[in-house]
């Protein structure tokens, strides 16, 4: 195995890198997550939710987890599909 | 007393509906994460560091072993299996090929309390285990793990798992991260059966430990709520056999100080 890929990479924004991304996944649909640069955070692609990364430490703890649609909608629908989303 | 069926429990008198418990549980954690170790030398006069110890001993860490410790905040059973693998790592010669395997070894912090974690990192540095690449800190949630099936090799959850609301959703979680062979074990107060000891132990519990924590933690509530968490938890029969109805094959527990803890283990085939 390649020794760069080994190396883990804990700070926020200094990546997440391919041994992590092995072995974490979405706590709701237990699919791959991916990491996103620009927002720091864990996307969920196969639901379409983030998980920040506060401090270094990822939150994927279900109710962390923000729905990405809501970033596009006007702000007071973005409680009402996160908690029936959270409902479900 | 504690309805397993219908899942509501009494904290003293009163009845608490599930909903509420994880957010009970929450504040109890936010207020006892600076002092949570202090506490634990204090109420156990320092005997938890043996249990983990011994909870450590049983599971036999090996290098490059993935490792997921659940409700594992502060480190305590993290830093042991560290420890435990990096004295082997020095006593033994120098090898590139053991030296692959320890950087695979990989031990996952995982609680849902963030301010539980903070404490943990910051004792991770006094220890010096700041900079070891293996120690991974993750806010996750017991009864919906972030890990993938069948990827750890180990599972542990120490004084954790009678603050969860779903007990039959945590031990589903865990068989199903861990790989065939892995092994769960779980340390945990229990209950004391042995005459005159157990009236001891009571008066211990309900009197002294709630005064304790309010001389030293400044928070008399949480420690109440900690010694009826203990009563209300399923004895250690019951427990065996809800591990079992999970999955697991060759259930067992032992006692230790009379039941005052026990530790539980099973085995995914």
């Amino acid at each position: 195995m390649v020794r760069a890929s080994l190396m883990l990479l804990k700070d926020a924004g200094r990546g997440f890198c391919n041994s992590l991304s092995q072995m974490l996944v979405c706590p709701l649909s237990k699919q791959p997550l991916r990491y996103s640069e620009e927002t720091n955070s864990l996307i969920s692609d196969a639901i379409g939710v983030s998980f920040p990364i506060k401090d270094g430490i990822p939150c994927l703890v279900p109710m962390d987890g923000k729905i990405i649609e809501a970033d596009d909608m006007p702000k007071t629908d973005d409680a009402a599909d996160l908690s029936s989303k959270n409902n479900q | 007393m504690l309805c397993q069926f219908c899942h509501t429990f009494f904290s003293g008198f009163k009845e608490i509906p599930e909903e509420e418990k994880s957010r009970m549980v929450g504040n109890v954690f936010s207020n006892v994460a600076s002092n949570y170790d202090l506490m634990n030398d204090l109420m156990s006069a320092g005997l938890h560091r043996l249990w983990k110890d011994r909870l450590v001993s049983k599971l036999n860490p090996f290098p490059g072993m993935k490792h997921l410790d659940v409700a594992g905040g502060t480190g305590d059973v993290a830093f042991r299996i560290l420890e435990t693998l990096n004295s082997v790592k020095s006593r033994a010669t120098q090898d590139s090929l053991d030296d692959n395997l320890h950087e695979e070894t990989q031990i996952f912090v995982c609680d849902i309390n963030p301010k539980m974690l903070n404490v943990g990192q910051k004792r991770a540095l006094e220890r010096g285990l700041g900079e070891d690449k293996s120690l991974i800190w993750v806010e996750g949630d017991a009864e919906a793990l972030n890990y993938k099936d069948n990827s750890m090799d180990g599972y542990t959850i120490a004084f954790g798992i009678r603050n969860v609301t779903h007990i039959e959703k945590v031990l589903a979680e865990a068989y199903r991260v861990l790989k065939r062979g892995g092994r769960f074990l779980c340390l945990e107060l229990s209950h004391v059966e042995v005459p005159v000891f157990k009236e001891l132990y009571d008066y211990y519990s309900f009197s002294i430990i709630p005064a304790v924590g309010e001389v030293v933690a400044g928070d008399r509530d949480s420690y109440q709520y900690l010694v009826e968490s203990i009563r209300r938890f399923p004895s250690q029969e019951t427990f065996a056999s809800m591990i079992a109805a999970a999955g697991f094959q060759k259930v067992e527990y032992e006692n230790l100080v009379g039941g005052v803890v026990a530790i539980h283990s099973g085995l995914k085939i």
